[in-house]
């Protein structure tokens, strides 16, 4: 068979990194090829060089068996190239097809021929069996409608190689599946698929052929009809994968917070949750799945107090606590650790010992007799954050950029336990880190569980949701739909609650 | 009819204050309200913001905030001034242009090229101008009679007029026609009359200036909405990555749109020297730059919105040069459009606005009622107050490009 890509030595460092060393690849024509690796393994390096977007140190690219120099997107484009970013590229005030013809034309003054675009573009979709309304803004679309858009995005400019990376991170189950359909539909019409990816079942699923990255080092390809999960994980990180810890259910009897009928409402009226009721005991995690944006993220800031709620009731142990601010609230023992760790958890131009202050600024211990900042104790708490969740930095002065976001999180992790807390709640705890973090965090959340902790998780993992749960609700356009029990299910069937298909 | 209904209750905002000042307008006391003068320097008045607020949306479009504006109108006051000086009035328009153009042009260079923050470069822009004005008039001007460091000499002739032929008595083949608009409006037919006046204000004794004024309106729908460029320069003030993934030059498109943005704001510059009083004068822009920006606010980003914030702004400053009296017309008239909002968010349930309404509603009432004027430190201050109030009640779901005022590097995601 034709080789539709063949990379050959590829070497590729950045300061005090080599993140490519002597990599080669071969992808058949018409196939789908998986490269999978942690984070930092260098398959991202890999992809942004055959997408000209960074330049190797040494080897060559061919393009369908075309010795080929490709300096920028564009050369990638014109040789049949097409990359769909982990990062949806796509203006949320565009129509979709704007967003599909943007760039195609040069800037010029004349008139854009949108009845014709529109017929070339339907001839697309219905060739590769993508459903998309081409008049709909952006904005109103779901995730997987966008990278359907993404995809036909890079096709209808004559992408005959597409690149795909980690195009499932940010889908639910039953998207998964419409994405490997579409993938299917356009490893018939003899489109190359290059698939990026961490995800093990996935990739095995899908993939026809497998290349292992490690360390920036390509460790080997193999038929995926002929490999199990098992060696694929040893392969990928060199020792046998970690799973979320099993649970041994031991909820304690303290009733550590109980919500009573709370619900809220924009300043439309709309509701953002409605008429929400639990209860949280000791030793426990409470698992909230949804897709993103059907409350969740609401519901726990109510809880936190930055949210407001027009009626309902929190108590915290024994004491209501509506009427507390948020400053409060955290003193009594609530700790946060946000989705989004650059934006909400830390400030990342601060030192890491600035950082650990940051939410416990009114406590007693990080406050002198003058009332100024009371460093030293606050060096000490850094360091021993530092210490137990092995964070790799140089000290404790380091500011909070120069981590790793692996390290980062597990930074605010350590905050957020250090002062053993009562309640967590945990949003997206593991998103977007490499699996040793990953491994540590999941430790460290059961084990101060295990200590007392009430725990409530949100997260888009579904497997980590199912693994660290002693019960999972399903939030459901601001409803509690379901409670399930996590040993009882698969992600599958969660994704069919969290959107709704099932009741 | 239910059409009709469905159609008011979209559009009250923009009917009921209309039909509001026409009703008051039948009172002889308030009849400049509606009388084609009025609605003749609201024109000229209005078009200056209309310029200005059009280069804001150019620029904010490519995702760069422009409060360099006014900065960027005053260049315009000068270069226009020492255009027209030099080569007359067409050179007056052209060489504002080219001056606003050229602050644009460092606006670009300071947000794009360099990461400035928009803001502190505008504002760097806004002081500069000053200066620079009052420098070049000095230097240009030097021994010049009737020339002094804040004002230029006179620009001799003007830009031409016209008035449209039949409706409001123009000329068709050098012979003078009828004057269809203006004897309507001068019969007093209720309603008939008032549209009239309007129509004749905007149609009669209006400069070419004016007409390209206008049609910068259309003319930036298309260039915006239905070109390649236009389409690049509105992704790149969205989502600068993505438009850059698909090789968009976006610095490229950004320094178009600011550049643009200083060449209308010039534009605005010099319309103000050469339909006002054909001298260049330190100050002379009043800050028309920033009511420009609020009337890209008021116009959500969109032109034709542009067009109406300064149409509204222009017809409260046309009132008050033309007739105290009507202002304190204007007065019952904020009262019952304030009645009407308060109706409107009764039958939607909305009580704590409505009673806000309902009160600042009452207040005016009671204003008219126990006065005959509105004091005269308060009419110069009506236009303002308008964009205020109106800036104020207006919704405020302004659909703002996602991405303006962020700096964006080159290959970098954000």
């Amino acid at each position: 068979m034709n080789k539709a890509i063949t990379v050959s030595n590829i070497t590729k460092s950045y300061p005090g990194v080599l993140a490519n060393s002597n990599v080669s690849l071969e992808v058949s024509e018409g196939s789908i090829h998986a490269i999978v690796g942690e984070n930092g393994a260098g398959k991202s390096t890999l992809m942004k060089i055959l997408y000209g977007m960074v330049k190797p140190d040494d080897g060559s690219i061919s393009i369908f068996e075309k010795i080929t120099q490709l300096s920028s997107p564009k050369d990638a484009i014109d040789s049949g190239l097409g990359m769909v970013h982990q990062h949806f590229m796509l203006a949320d005030n565009l129509s979709v097809l704007e967003s599909v013809i943007l760039g195609i034309d040069n800037a010029t003054l004349k008139n854009i021929n949108l009845r014709r675009y529109k017929s070339e573009i339907m001839e697309v979709i219905n060739k590769y069996n993508l459903n998309i309304n081409l008049d709909k803004t952006i904005d109103e679309l779901g995730v997987g409608e966008k990278q359907r858009v993404e995809i036909l995005k890079v096709l209808f400019r004559g992408a005959k190689i597409l690149i795909l990376d980690e195009p499932t991170a940010v889908l639910v189950p039953q998207e998964v599946e419409e994405l490997f359909n579409n993938l299917r539909d356009l490893k018939d019409n003899g489109v190359t698929i290059i698939f990026i990816s961490h995800k093990l079942d996935e990739v095995l699923e899908i993939a026809d052929e497998i290349s292992v990255m490690r360390g920036g080092v390509m460790v080997n390809t193999v038929d995926s009809e002929n490999i199990s999960k098992k060696e694929l994980a040893e392969m990928m990180i060199g020792k046998s994968l970690p799973k979320p810890p099993e649970r041994q259910s031991s909820v304690g009897d303290l009733k550590i917070l109980s919500v009573e009928n709370l619900s809220a409402s924009n300043d439309d009226g709309k509701d953002i949750f409605n008429d929400i009721t639990f209860d949280l005991q000791s030793s426990e995690i409470l698992g909230i799945a949804g897709v993103e944006g059907n409350g969740q993220r609401e519901l726990v800031e109510a809880i936190i107090g930055i949210q407001e709620y027009n009626s309902g009731s929190i108590r915290l142990k024994d004491e209501i606590i509506d009427d507390l601010g948020i400053r409060e609230r955290l003193g009594l023992g609530i700790s946060f650790i946000p989705e989004d760790r650059q934006a909400q958890a830390l400030i990342m131009d601060m030192t890491l010992t600035n950082n650990i202050i940051l939410g416990r600024q009114s406590l007693k211990k990080y406050k002198t007799k003058l009332t100024t900042v009371n460093l030293s104790n606050a060096t000490t708490a850094s360091e021993s954050v530092i210490g137990n969740f092995d964070v790799k930095t140089p000290n404790a002065n380091t500011i909070a950029t120069a981590l790793s976001g692996g390290n980062q999180q597990k930074y605010v992790v350590g905050r957020e336990l250090e002062d053993n807390p009562t309640l967590l709640i945990a949003s997206q705890p593991t998103r977007g880190i490499d699996i040793g973090a990953q491994a540590l965090i999941w430790e460290k959340l059961r084990s101060t569980r295990d200590d007392g902790l009430g725990v409530i998780l949100i997260s888009a993992d579904l497997e980590e949701l199912i693994g660290l749960s002693d019960r999972i609700v399903v939030i459901y356009q601001g409803n509690f739909v379901a409670e399930l029990k996590p040993d009882e299910i698969t992600p599958e069937i969660l994704g069919s609650y969290m959107t709704g298909l099932r009741k | 009819m239910d059409d009709l209904i469905n159609f008011f209750k979209k559009k009250y905002v923009i009917i009921a204050p209309l039909l509001i000042i026409i009703f008051i307008a039948q009172n002889e006391q308030y009849s400049q309200l509606t009388s084609s003068g009025t609605f003749g320097s609201a024109l000229r008045l209005s078009i200056p913001i209309l310029l200005a607020g059009l280069g804001g949306l150019f620029s904010e479009r490519t995702g760069v905030v422009n409060i360099g504006l006014e900065g960027m109108m005053i260049m315009g006051t000068w270069f226009g001034a020492w255009g027209g000086f030099m080569y007359g009035p067409w050179g007056g328009v052209l060489f504002g242009l080219i001056g606003g153009g050229l602050f644009g042009l460092i606006h670009a260079i300071a947000t794009v090229s360099f990461q400035v923050d928009h803001i502190v470069s505008g504002v760097a822009i806004n002081i500069l101008a000053v200066g620079a004005a009052r420098f070049f008039n000095i230097l240009a001007f030097d021994g010049i009679a009737f020339a002094s460091s804040t004002a230029s000499p006179r620009i001799e002739g003007e830009v031409g007029k016209f008035n449209l032929p039949f409706l409001t008595g123009g000329t068709l083949n050098g012979n003078e026609t009828s004057n269809i608009l203006g004897d309507l409006e001068n019969a007093n037919i209720f309603l008939i009359s008032d549209i009239s006046g309007l129509l004749v204000g905007l149609t009669s004794n209006i400069s070419y200036f004016t007409i390209i004024a206008l049609l910068l309106v259309p003319i930036s729908v298309y260039v915006l909405w239905r070109t390649p460029i236009g389409l690049q320069m509105r992704s790149v003030g969205e989502y600068p990555s993505g438009s850059e993934s698909l090789g968009v030059n976006v610095y490229l498109m950004k320094y178009i749109g600011v550049i643009i943005s200083g060449c209308l704001a010039g534009l605005a510059g010099a319309y103000l020297v050469l339909e006002g009083p054909n001298v260049y004068l330190q100050g002379q822009t009043g800050g028309r730059g920033f009511i420009g920006l609020a009337s890209l606010l008021f116009g959500n980003y969109r032109p034709l919105g542009v067009l109406m914030g300064a149409g509204l702004f222009g017809f409260a400053d046309a009132l008050q040069l033309r007739s105290e009296e009507a202002i304190h017309g204007l007065l019952i008239a904020v009262a019952l459009f304030l009645f009407v909002l308060t109706i409107n968010n009764l039958s939607k349930r909305n009580f704590k606005v409505s009673t806000g309404t309902f009160i600042t509603g009452l207040f005016f009432l009671v204003w008219y009622l126990n006065s005959t004027s509105v004091p005269i430190q308060f009419i110069y201050f009506t236009p303002h107050l308008t964009t205020l109030v109106v800036l104020s009640f207006s919704k405020q779901k302004f659909r703002m490009p996602k991405k303006v005022g962020v700096a964006y590097k080159k290959g970098e995601l954000n």
